[in-house]
């Protein structure tokens, strides 16, 4: 009888190696290439200091108990209730009124008053935080009712003093805010991402089960 | 290290282990499920601040109020209005689709325009403002250097003592020409019965939601007559739990139309015969002694001849051969009537959008003024017009002078039509039929002849005749598809307008349309465009228009109603104005100056008078007896003046008049039958009107397909209804597609079986077979206007189009 | 036993439509249109595919000319609340019954296209995207679409939502105004609001103060094949017995005239 020709410790360290090249070629792949390749860069169209902004001791007239009422100052309501989003040239102008004289002496905000104010056209900001078409967000519902703090779902924004890249999501077009910035889609922080589910789990850990049926959030 | 199979299939082992705890498969899975869910050319409509405009709605001449609601700039929603007098909160289903108009590149015009293709082939080039401006009034200005001002006419739609229309009256008597035409309608026929007796041409004000026996002969209630804001709502007030049973409406009419369905009860009538019917009423109620003899002895005029032609004439018996409804319901219906509180009997047929017959007019009104009816609460108002100050004199020159005072084309004010204002059916004969046109310029405003005339398509025919034709219109509509310039108007939405007295409406109200969005295009208000015409031709005629824009007109107009009336301008739906106007009180204005007035028209605003000075039959009537007149004196006085002109016997045809010369001046009823073959064809088509279908100048808004069924409109086909009877004896079976011919030509229908229809008629709608406009409307259906024959209305002029003899084969 | 009417843990919205003030003339269908960025195809006469949320229905009292009679029944999606057809049937759980509402919802971006959820309605409520909405380029008619409503692409099943974006509208205006509950009449359809012979009333059928609880209960009110068991929150009323009777199938002699009834 002829004994079944094995392969030698050899081959099979030789086949270990192509393996772990594949493995790890995977991993660089997946967690590396895939999201320079999935998202897109634009940057914004002029840089905003949210953190000067929201210093009641550099603007005027930005005040209030807690973080969400300085922030309503400029993203606020209508008089229907529903949210005004990024803000009109018009709430910028109220106080950049005047091209002739800026408030402050940075670069930016000449660029703003020059490209702008002047020539009275609106920003067009890149929103990070824009949800799908299908998708329906009352902000009165969880800003006012809920007691949210804005944080909750947009994080540190009000306490940068740069704006990053707008990254949007190739084949999706969503911004990459609505995933998270971490590919992995793991979250530590309720802001990390703001899919669905993330709504459904805060809804349900909050004792508002009643706000899972899809209609509340989907139009 | 080799790359050999089995090294090869590690890596892919590897790499696919590797590939499954990265997020790449799950994210990718995701990912792709979404982007199936967010299709690029899905649109998403843009965000923004929730804001809303009022204004009104001029799609048709009812003038309902209108809200539109609006993202930032955008309108999105057009929504009754419940601070409007007209209509509590409802609006028609053609106002709804509005936006539909406004946002459609395809059918509007976006620039001025002067043709590149053959006429009807609808082929245009982008010209500017200045180039348009400038080839008219060269042409104009031309004909009347040659001193031909009358070889320029106008035919005009916007509703009739609106400012545009005077404007557009007052450019053609400033260039010399008398030949200026209105679209017909029904308000003229009104006008004119009410000349006729009670001897003013004031709107007909039926003040319907305070009667208790509404007897319709025809008027479509339910189906877009009047404002449908306010008649809709009208009617919901006279189905309500509390008021069911205590008002009655009856329906007139050949056809189980909604209107008559609805209606506490049905009359069917052979079409056009309404006249008769009411002639037998008269008589039941004049024999039976159940009239108001305090009005009719004291307050009228005529009656004992009149009152003696009828009992000898309109027995129900003889009415019922005539009508074909039984002359026992004729004679329960009269009584039905005389006995109730406060009857009122109105006259129309469908929308109001065509006119109606004058005598049959009078017929009815008669019966208002035997039960009293004239100026009682519940009944017939009469009304003077808006009390707008007018315009200031014409500067004539020469040329214009001698131009107006040529003959019109259409006959109209001369002996054979007395009293009509324009005959526009007529224009067209002798347009077509001149060996050589006088006509060399044609200007459309408002209007939409080629679709709207119940000519036979006589006035699409004469077109050819005329070398240059001028569209004023917003739309791609189907008299524009002929013209060789256009000078686009906004629409509706888009600009300041007047409605002068919303059509029906039982009290004064003027209101002012607004731009609920900025104009989209480079259009312009076609009153400007008037005022800049005139300057630019120069002379006389831009002395005659010495404003900087239309809003000067329109402010000046307006400054008539603060200088001799008062009126308010607020509105709070919980007191309608018809119980305000049960209270005969004076009222206070809620305006202080001019200023505060025009500032709240001028912002979609509106002015009206709910207050009614009712009876006073001894001073309202301003007939040449001072009474109302059975007889009418005007009408003796035409007819003796053509017959004087004209030898005896048989003159009177040639005013179309059938009847004798001793009853031509009472209200009779007018055999208006068609000269053909009866053999040849039997069938009586009858043109109907549907709520849901626009049939006047503008056409429907896609939406509205939505609405229609498919035994109306099924893919190019729309469908005729006839009875079962009907088919049967015919042959034909629901679906089948048939040609309706006339003497005037044929057009391809299917077939509907309906049990509401009437033997021996065939219905068709009116409002398909347009031939302008896009894809979701060009092409849809038959037009039964192109078919009509032209005939007369006698005195009036107008055409006869409510039956016309057809035959009906198979397709 | 169910609490019919009580303090209301959560609402149930439904209508009464009035059969005897509907004149048959279409507003309401074509304000749904408008309101919901319904799609038109430039042929809608093919009625399987024209896609409709309100569809207005004719009949006729099938009577010799000159009794013929005709009505209109406006047809909504009927919400029903009992093992609501549509809801059981679907695979990919892209409608559900709100128990808080009542309200029957249909998620666009969820559904499978699979169109079972059509083939369970007995009320002919849903229709089916075959296409993608027409919005040809440069006829600029998407301007008129409302950013409340989420236009459907392909392959899709919609349908009437009561105008839930104006729950949510009312809410939040009533948020603003630091209230949590809503007043009658604040919450309306499109088709409510438009009808101008205000044949709709719309409003929460588990509040005895609203006036759609008190019609519900008219002698003339009925439901369309009320014995499936499938409990319709779309109330009509019609003093019209042939009206009423078309409302669902009898037998001969089953059915069982009011006409004598008087109204409460």
């Amino acid at each position: 009888m002829e004994k079944t020709k094995r392969p030698s410790l050899r081959a099979w360290l030789e086949g270990g190696g192509f393996f772990i090249a594949g493995f790890i070629g995977s991993l660089v792949i997946g967690w590396v290439i895939f999201p320079m390749v999935l998202y897109s860069k634009q940057p914004q169209p002029m840089n905003f200091n949210h953190a000067l902004h929201l210093n009641p001791e550099k603007v005027d007239g930005i005040e209030g108990e807690t973080e969400a009422e300085r922030c309503l100052h400029c993203h606020g309501f209508y008089d229907d209730g529903t949210f005004k989003g990024i803000p009109k040239l018009s709430t910028c102008t109220e106080c950049h009124d005047n091209p002739e004289s800026p408030l402050g002496n940075t670069p930016e905000e000449k660029a703003f008053m020059d490209g702008y104010v002047a020539k009275d056209q609106e920003i067009p900001w890149l929103a990070y935080y824009k949800q799908p078409d299908c998708v329906y967000f009352s902000h009165i519902a969880h800003v006012k009712n809920g007691k949210l703090d804005c944080m909750v779902c947009h994080g540190e924004h009000g306490k940068t003093a740069v704006l990053l890249d707008y990254e949007a999501n190739r084949l999706t077009g969503y911004s990459k805010n609505i995933w998270g910035k971490r590919i992995s889609g793991l979250k530590t922080n309720t802001w990390d991402r703001m899919k669905m589910d993330d709504c459904a789990e805060c809804h349900s850990k909050m004792g508002h089960e009643e706000n899972n049926a899809c209609f509340v959030c989907h139009k | 290290m080799e790359l050999n199979r089995r090294n090869f299939i590690s890596l892919m082992v590897g790499g696919v282990a590797g590939m499954h705890i990265t997020p790449l498969p799950w994210k990718l899975t995701d990912d792709i499920a979404i982007w199936t869910q967010n299709w690029p050319w899905v649109p998403v409509p843009p965000a923004g601040a929730f804001n809303s405009a009022k204004s009104v709605c001029t799609l048709c001449p009812g003038g309902c109020g209108i809200e539109v609601r609006k993202v930032d700039g955008r309108a999105v929603k057009i929504e009754g209005r419940t601070d409007f007098p007209v209509n509590p909160g409802g609006i028609c289903p053609v106002g709804m689709g509005g936006l539909q108009l406004l946002y459609n590149e395809d059918i509007r015009f976006t620039r001025p325009m002067k043709r590149v293709g053959p006429r009807g082939a609808g082929q245009f080039a982008d010209i500017s403002w200045k180039e348009a401006v400038g080839i008219l009034s060269e042409r104009i200005g031309g004909l009347r250097k040659k001193g031909a001002g009358e070889a320029i006419a106008a035919i005009d739609g916007n509703s009739a003592r609106s400012a545009t229309a005077l404007l557009v009256e007052r450019l053609l008597k400033a260039v010399g020409s008398p030949n200026y035409l209105r679209a017909p309608s029904l308000d003229d026929t009104y006008s004119l019965a009410n000349l006729m007796m009670l001897g003013t041409d004031g709107p007909m004000a039926y003040d319907l939601e305070n009667s208790d026996f509404i007897l319709s002969f025809g008027a479509g209630l339910i189906e877009g007559w009047g404002a449908p804001g306010r008649m809709i709502n009208a009617w919901s007030i006279w189905r309500d739990q509390e008021t069911r049973g205590k008002v009655k409406v009856v329906q007139v009419e050949a056809r189980a139309s909604n209107t008559a369905s609805k209606a506490d009860q049905w009359v069917a009538v052979m079409p056009g015969t309404e006249g008769a019917l009411a002639l037998a009423m008269a008589h039941v109620i004049i024999k039976e002694g159940l009239y108001n003899k305090e009005f009719v002895g004291g307050y009228t005029s005529g009656f004992n001849e009149w009152s003696s032609f009828v009992i000898r004439q309109y027995s129900p018996e003889q009415a019922a051969a005539v009508t074909s409804c039984p002359a026992e319901e004729i004679r329960s219906l009269a009584r039905a009537f005389a006995k109730s509180k406060a009857p009122v009997a109105l006259c129309g047929r469908g929308k109001g959008t065509l006119n109606g017959s004058l005598y049959e007019s009078m017929c009815i009104q008669s019966l208002n003024a035997l039960t009293g009816g004239i100026n009682r609460i519940g009944g017939v108002l009469v009304q003077d017009h808006l009390p707008l100050a007018s315009l200031p004199d014409i500067t004539y020159d020469e040329v214009s002078r001698q131009g107006v005072q040529k003959a019109r084309l259409d006959h109209a004010g001369t002996p054979k039509f007395p009293y009509a204002q324009s005959v526009a059916s007529l224009f067209a004969k002798e347009v077509r039929e001149a060996a050589d046109s006088r006509i060399d310029t044609l200007l459309v405003f408002g209007s939409n002849p080629v679709q709207t005339l119940p000519d036979g398509g006589l006035f699409r025919k004469a077109l050819s005749k005329i070398p240059f034709i001028v569209s004023f219109s917003s739309f791609r509509d189907d008299t524009s598809m002929y013209a060789d310039l256009v000078l686009p108007d906004h629409t509706y939405l888009e600009k300041m307008d007047e409605v002068v007295w919303p059509a029906g409406l039982q009290y004064p109200l003027y209101s002012l349309t607004r731009p609920v969005v900025k104009p989209l295009y480079e259009t312009k208000n076609c009153g400007d465009t008037i005022i800049e015409l005139a300057r630019a031709i120069g002379g006389s005629v831009a002395a005659s228009f010495p404003w900087k824009g239309f809003e000067d007109v329109v402010k000046h107009r307006a400054k008539g109603l603060f200088d001799s009336a008062k009126g308010l301008t607020g509105y709070k739906a919980d007191s309608p104005v018809w119980k305000m106007m049960q209270k005969a009180e004076e009222i206070t204005p809620d305006y202080k100056s001019f200023d505060d007035l025009w500032n709240k028209l001028s912002k979609g605003g509106f002015w009206y008078r709910p207050v009614h000075n009712y009876g006073r039959w001894d001073s309202i009537f301003k007939t040449a007896t001072g009474k109302f007149e059975f007889v009418s004196t005007r009408l003796q006085l035409a007819i003796q003046g053509y017959l004087r002109q004209n030898q005896a016997d048989s003159a009177l045809s040639g005013l179309g008049i059938g009847a004798g010369a001793q009853v031509a001046a009472y209200p009779h009823y007018e055999e208006t039958n068609a000269q053909v073959d009866t053999k040849v064809y039997p069938i009586t088509l009858v043109p109907y009107e549907m709520i849901n279908l626009a049939s006047g100048s503008v056409a429907s808004p896609p939406h509205l397909n939505k609405t229609i069924f498919d035994n109306q409109l099924l893919k190019e086909d729309s469908f005729a209804e006839i009875n079962p009877k009907t088919a049967s004896q015919l042959g034909i079976k629901e679906g089948d597609p048939v040609f309706i011919e006339s003497a005037a030509g044929r057009i391809r229908v299917r077939v509907s079986i309906f049990e509401g229809a009437m033997p021996g008629c065939v219905f068709v709608p009116l409002g398909f077979g347009r031939i302008g406009w896009d894809e979701f409307t060009r092409g849809k259906g038959a037009n039964p206007n192109d078919i009509i024959l032209p005939r007369m209305d006698p005195v009036s002029g107008q055409p006869v189009w409510w039956k016309t003899p057809v035959k009906i084969t198979k397709a | 036993m169910e609490k019919k009417h009580g303090p209301a843990k959560g609402n149930s919205y439904g209508m009464v439509i009035d059969l005897d003030k509907c004149t048959g003339c279409g507003t309401c269908m074509v304000a749904c249109a408008a309101e919901n960025n319904l799609a038109v195809r430039p042929d809608e006469s093919d009625k399987q595919r024209s896609i409709t949320w309100m569809r207005l229905y004719k009949v006729t009292n099938g009577k010799d000319f000159p009794y013929t009679e005709v009505s209109y029944f406006p047809r909504p999606c009927m919400h029903c609340d009992h093992h609501t057809p549509c809801v059981s049937v679907c695979p990919a759980t892209a409608t559900e019954t709100d128990p808080h509402t009542g309200i029957v919802s249909q998620i666009y971006t969820r559904c499978i296209g699979c169109r079972y959820c059509m083939a369970a309605c007995p009320y002919h409520a849903r229709t089916f995207n075959w296409w993608d909405g027409y919005f040809p380029k440069g006829k600029g008619i998407e301007r008129y679409l409302s950013p409340e409503v989420s236009p459907r692409m392909r392959g899709v099943v919609e349908k009437c939502t009561f105008c839930h974006h104006r729950l949510m509208r009312a809410k939040t205006q009533a948020y603003t105004e630091d209230r949590r509950e809503l007043e009658e009449g604040e919450y309306i359809t499109a088709c409510t609001e438009a009808c101008p012979a205000q044949a709709i009333t719309f409003g929460d059928l588990k509040n005895p103060e609203h006036k759609v609880s008190r019609l519900a209960k008219s002698p003339y009110a009925f439901r369309l094949l009320e014995r499936l068991g499938t409990e319709p929150k779309v109330y009509y009323l019609s003093t019209k017995d042939w009206v009423r009777k078309l409302g669902d199938n009898y037998l001969p002699g089953e059915f069982k005239p009011v006409s004598t009834v008087k109204a409460g």
